[in-house]
């Protein structure tokens, strides 16, 4: 155990972080305005799978922007149909998931090699090699991101009238804000980060995409933000602890001195109890905004 | 949630279906499959003859339960998705009894016992920590998920495995098994348990004053505070149901589904049964009667997907493409307006007296 | 008169036929139906192993025989006795092949209601006389790959060698036992050659899925660091991941080639990281499996049984030249690979191979030689206490 393998296990878990610290963050802009989306899980696979075509046609940053384009598309379906059509937010999350699970893996089926496609090396984003694994740019991106969300919504007027819309809509209804279009916005945007994590994992961090590419980690991002309180700075250190225990089970569970004292079963398991001791010891109590998760209707 | 009016939510039910299914068939055009005979085949493998039928019961059997689970939880104001690590307790707990051997009434019905009590063991501490530590239970039951996840590996793989086939569990023993209700398909027993439980589980919400608890605490929190409602006893109760309900499907799986009547490592027949139970909750506006159509539903779909696949060969995915629609529509309560020519269709008498009952006038 | 000469042409058209039939070869043997049913497990397609070879292979036949292949998925393990009852029930397969264990059940249980239909099923016994079962000796073509390893890890400088499992299931337990009889083995080997022994050790995890590759690329990376100088990919679609940790290190080094090198499994992916930086593949022969059944159905030899397919009968193979040449022109059908990068892929490897002294790869032959011949046997693994008790004899800790 020296210098260069804690360096790894480090750079291993910022790779971990950034999907959970992308998503969550887009997903705390759109609950301040009041719309939960369960959905992040669906839209993180689907624009993995976009990101990777976009990539294999036009280089890593078209993929991760078609990527972020498809999260914004989707989102703006949710949106419109938990704003204008009163939706009930569970349920088109819920059903996002689905479709994303059946279309991505339908799709797979068409592309090459049925049921799993490599990104070319074209395609494949260019990080900065280390000794200890490779740098990418994106971790950068996951960790400014939050920094700069939460000065949006906490410091500019325009994050006031979101957290506003998410409060108390009709306050802010008679205050002339425009609730169904605030929380459209809000809610498409932070679903372009959701695409932007999945981007992400299949250009850059993990380079393929299979059905199962996101492995829950949409959850474990609304989980974070949960967590959060919806303090974006808060998402980045959950991602970062989730991120950082995640890796270090795997990793310590290969030291031959690890697995003579106790199974791969339950070093496995450490991330998730350890999130939730976080969450029991720490955090405590979360509060969300008041008009959360019901569709807006003018008395 | 409001219930109102069973013929609107028919009518929407049917127009999110026939929008989830024009939407696979563009995609299956798409891609060169044909609609037409796809559609056939998956009605008929659905619901076309007996052996379809059983099949879709027999998909739609842990499906109620697990909707069950969300759905009382829902009721209640809460967020409970733990169902999955849940019934993965509870189907080895079931499993745990054939371990020993007792005479074959007694083993029934401690496999069922234990596997209920699982269920509500593990949900617990969901209930606790939201009542001690006031964390969110889509935090805990997320996590809680995976934990029992690898909980179970761990037990599948040392404590409960097969020691003559290490790829699994011991399998329930024989005479513990449900026995098959249509012999040459899957359909077991278990499909009345769950249609049984799904009753107790109405008759708990809508004729105890628990349920009626439940129902308020989650319509309006103030007022049934207010009205001397004590929110953690609810938040317990809640949980704890949920957690019998989960636990039972985690049973009624293993004991039910042949051919193996145990787990396999990596528990690939019982993974996800837990997120389907989350659909057919919603598809069943988290009421009971709603919950075993919309499981029938879905156990169509797969069913029938199958046998898609293997007539027409369109992948079995496509299923989950139409049901995600289907589910996306079905978030708009609206849809009827949408419509409006649609109201004007008067639906037989059968469900104009529950019309009578509902207090609330349509909008 | 019209009606006589009809009657007399009825008959005569008639008794063309019956002649006509009785005529026919094999006349004994019902008339092909025409379709083969692949059903593959939960893990499905595009592992560029396992359900891909066995996909192969039918895929193969079915255009060799001129027959259709029906390939049916699995979403989760409640469909496997559907799926075959079904494939079954339709009346229209000549032959049902399962791929994987996890259909075991199914099969037993279908091959029972349908005693008339053909089923074959991999890494599974079912006893019926409608069955053919194939099974492999995954811990004969295991033991080839240690044996590299240790070798080529003692070569290099590489303290351990290590080995990325899926979930702890007993086919693992083959690829697990045979890898550390190999690694033994190789590291005697070089003892005899270069006068110590290097006591190259084993790092082994079991990821705990297979379908999760990050894991297997944290998995890898941990091992890299803890400077492992050959991975053996035992979790399918994992590899992937575990390639990518390698091609990363590799880099970071300045270089485009290994060390450290990836070991494929089941398929021959060497041809995967450019053709220089997978060393080897542990080749199970699934695809041979398949064909073989298949053509046995459409000769009329087919029977039920079982058969194992080990070294000798080329069932399981260490990677070499042709299997590369084959397996490239499977990656390009997948537009994985194009035809100009196979030139310089091939003379990749060859480089990368021949970088490896002369010596190892005839004491790996040497090996192979000893276990065809029975001189060695290879142990093997069925359960976890059978699995502890290879552990414990062939422990390589440092």
């Amino acid at each position: 155990m020296n210098l260069s393998y804690l360096l790894g296990i480090l750079l291993g878990s910022l790779h971990a972080m950034v999907p959970i610290t992308l998503a969550g963050t887009g997903e705390v802009i759109g609950e301040s305005s009041g719309l939960f989306n369960i959905g992040l899980e669906g839209i993180i696979l689907l624009s993995a799978m976009t990101g990777a075509l976009g990539a294999e046609a036009g280089g890593p940053i078209v993929g991760l922007f078609v990527g972020m384009g498809t999260g914004f598309v989707v989102g703006l379906i949710f949106g419109l149909v938990c704003t204008y059509s009163k939706g009930v937010q569970l349920i088109a999350g819920v059903g996002i998931n689905l479709f994303a699970a059946g279309l991505v893996t339908f799709w797979l089926i068409h592309l090459g090699v049925p049921g799993h496609h490599t990104i070319a090396e074209e395609g494949r984003m260019v990080d900065i090699s280390t000794p200890f694994g490779d740098f990418s740019p994106m971790i950068l991106v996951a960790i400014v991101f939050p920094v700069v969300i939460y000065l949006l919504l906490f410091r500019t007027k325009l994050g006031l009238k979101i957290r506003a819309v998410g409060e108390n809509p009709q306050a802010a209804d008679v205050a002339g804000i425009k609730i169904h279009l605030l929380r459209l916005f809000s809610t498409a945007t932070g679903a372009s980060l959701a695409g932007l994590a999945g981007a992400y994992l299949s250009i850059d961090w993990i380079g393929s995409v299979t059905k199962e590419l996101s492995a829950g980690r949409g959850f474990i991002a609304l989980a974070t933000v949960v967590f959060s309180g919806l303090n974006p700075l808060l998402v980045l250190l959950g991602g970062f602890i989730f991120g950082f225990f995640d890796n270090l089970a795997v990793w310590v569970a290969t030291m031959p001195a690890v697995q003579q004292i106790i199974p791969w079963q339950f070093v496995s398991m450490a991330p998730y109890v350890v999130t939730l001791m976080v969450a029991a010891g720490v955090i405590g109590r979360v509060r969300f905004p008041a008009a959360m998760g019901v569709p807006y209707e003018r008395e | 949630m409001r219930f109102s009016g069973r013929t609107d939510e028919l009518k929407k039910t049917v127009i999110a279906a026939v929008f989830g299914f024009a939407v696979g068939a563009l995609t299956m055009m798409v891609y060169g499959y044909d609609p037409i005979s796809a559609y056939i085949a998956l009605f008929n493998g659905a619901f076309g003859d007996p052996y379809g039928l059983s099949e879709s019961l027999t998909n739609a059997t842990p499906f109620i339960l697990t909707a069950l689970t969300f759905a009382i939880g829902f009721r209640g104001g809460m967020f409970n998705i733990g169902a999955e690590g849940q019934l993965y307790l509870g189907a080895l707990a079931a499993v745990t009894v054939s371990l020993f051997r007792f005479p074959s009434g007694i083993s029934f019905a401690l496999s069922i016992i234990f596997a209920v009590l699982a269920g509500a063991a593990w949900s617990l501490p969901v209930a606790v920590l939201k009542a001690a530590r006031g964390v969110h239970e889509v935090i805990s039951t997320i996590m809680l998920n995976w934990i029992s996840r690898f909980l179970s590996f761990y037990l599948i793989a040392k404590i409960l495995v097969d020691p003559l086939r290490a790829e699994k569990t011991i399998s329930i023993a024989e005479s513990v098994r449900f026995p098959l209700l249509v012999s040459g398909t899957s359909l077991s027993y278990g499909i009345f348990v769950s249609l049984f439980a799904a009753i107790i589980i109405y008759l708990f919400l809508w004729r105890t004053v628990s349920g009626f608890d439940i129902r308020a605490m989650g319509f309006n929190p103030v007022a049934a505070t207010y009205a001397g409602i004590d929110k953690w006893k609810i938040t317990l109760i809640v949980f704890i149901t949920g957690g019998f309900t989960a636990g039972l499907a985690g049973a009624v799986h293993v004991m039910g589904r042949p051919p193996t009547y145990a787990i396999y490592s990596g528990m690939p027949s019982i993974q996800g049964l837990g997120f389907e139970g989350l659909a057919v909750a919603m598809i069943g506006r988290n009421h009971p009667i709603g919950i075993i159509f919309a499981a029938i539903f879905f156990g169509g779909l797969l069913a029938g997907g199958r046998m898609m696949q293997l007539s027409s060969q369109v992948p079995l995915e496509m299923v989950r493409v139409v049901e995600g629609i289907v589910v996306l529509f079905l978030a708009i309560p609206e849809l009827i307006q949408v419509f409006s020519f649609l109201r004007e269709i008067r639906i037989p008498f059968i469900f104009q007296f529950k019309r009578s009952q509902n207090k609330h006038g349509r909008r | 008169m019209k009606q006589i000469a009809s009657v007399m042409v009825a008959i005569f058209t008639v008794a063309l036929l019956v002649v006509g039939l009785v005529m026919t070869p094999g006349t004994a043997q019902a008339a092909l139906k025409g379709k083969v049913a692949l059903v593959v497990d939960v893990g499905g397609r595009g592992d560029l192993s396992f359900n891909d070879m066995g996909y192969k292979g039918t895929d193969k036949a079915a255009a060799d025989f001129g027959l259709k292949m029906v390939d049916i998925q699995s979403v989760s393990a409640a469909d496997y006795l559907p799926n075959v009852r079904n494939a079954a029930r339709s009346q229209s397969f000549d032959l049902i092949i399962a791929v994987g264990f996890l259909l075991t059940d199914a099969v037993a249980t279908v091959a029972k209601e349908y005693p008339d239909q053909k089923f074959m099923i991999i890494d599974s016994v079912v006893d019926a006389p409608n069955v053919m079962s194939i099974v492999f000796k995954e811990n004969e073509g295991s033991a080839l790959v240690g044996a590299l390893a240790a070798m080529v890890a003692a070569h290099y400088g590489y303290p351990y060698v290590g080995a990325v499992l899926g979930i702890e299931i007993p086919v693992l337990f083959h690829f697990e036992a045979g890898y550390r009889f190999g690694i033994d083995w190789g590291n005697k080997a070089y003892a005899r050659k270069k006068g110590t022994n290097p006591s190259t050790g084993l790092l082994y995890t079991y990821t705990g899925t297979f379908s999760d590759i990050a894991k297997g690329k944290a998995a890898t990376q941990a091992m890299l660091a803890q400077r492992a100088g050959l991975i053996y990919n035992v979790a399918g679609p994992l590899g992937i991941g575990d390639l990518q940790a390698i091609t990363e290190a590799i880099k970071a080094k300045g270089k485009e080639a290994g060390p450290p090198f990836m070991i494929g499994v089941d398929a021959n992916q060497d041809w995967m990281g450019d053709g220089h930086r997978v060393l080897a593949s542990m080749l199970k022969r699934v695809d041979n499996a398949c064909y073989n059944a298949t053509e046995a159905v459409v000769k009329g030899t087919f029977k039920g049984g079982l058969t194992v397919m080990g070294l000798d009968v080329k069932g399981v193979a260490m990677s070499n030249y042709p299997e590369l040449l084959t397996f490239m022109e499977f990656g390009i059908g997948a537009g994985k690979i194009t035809k100009q990068d196979k030139a310089n892929i091939v003379s990749n490897w060859k480089n990368m191979r021949e970088q490896v002294p002369s010596w190892i790869w005839n004491a790996v032959a040497d090996l192979e030689k000893q276990i065809i011949s029975k001189k060695i046997s290879v142990p093997n693994a069925n359960t976890l206490e059978e699995m502890k008790a290879v552990r414990t004899k062939y422990p390589l800790t440092k």
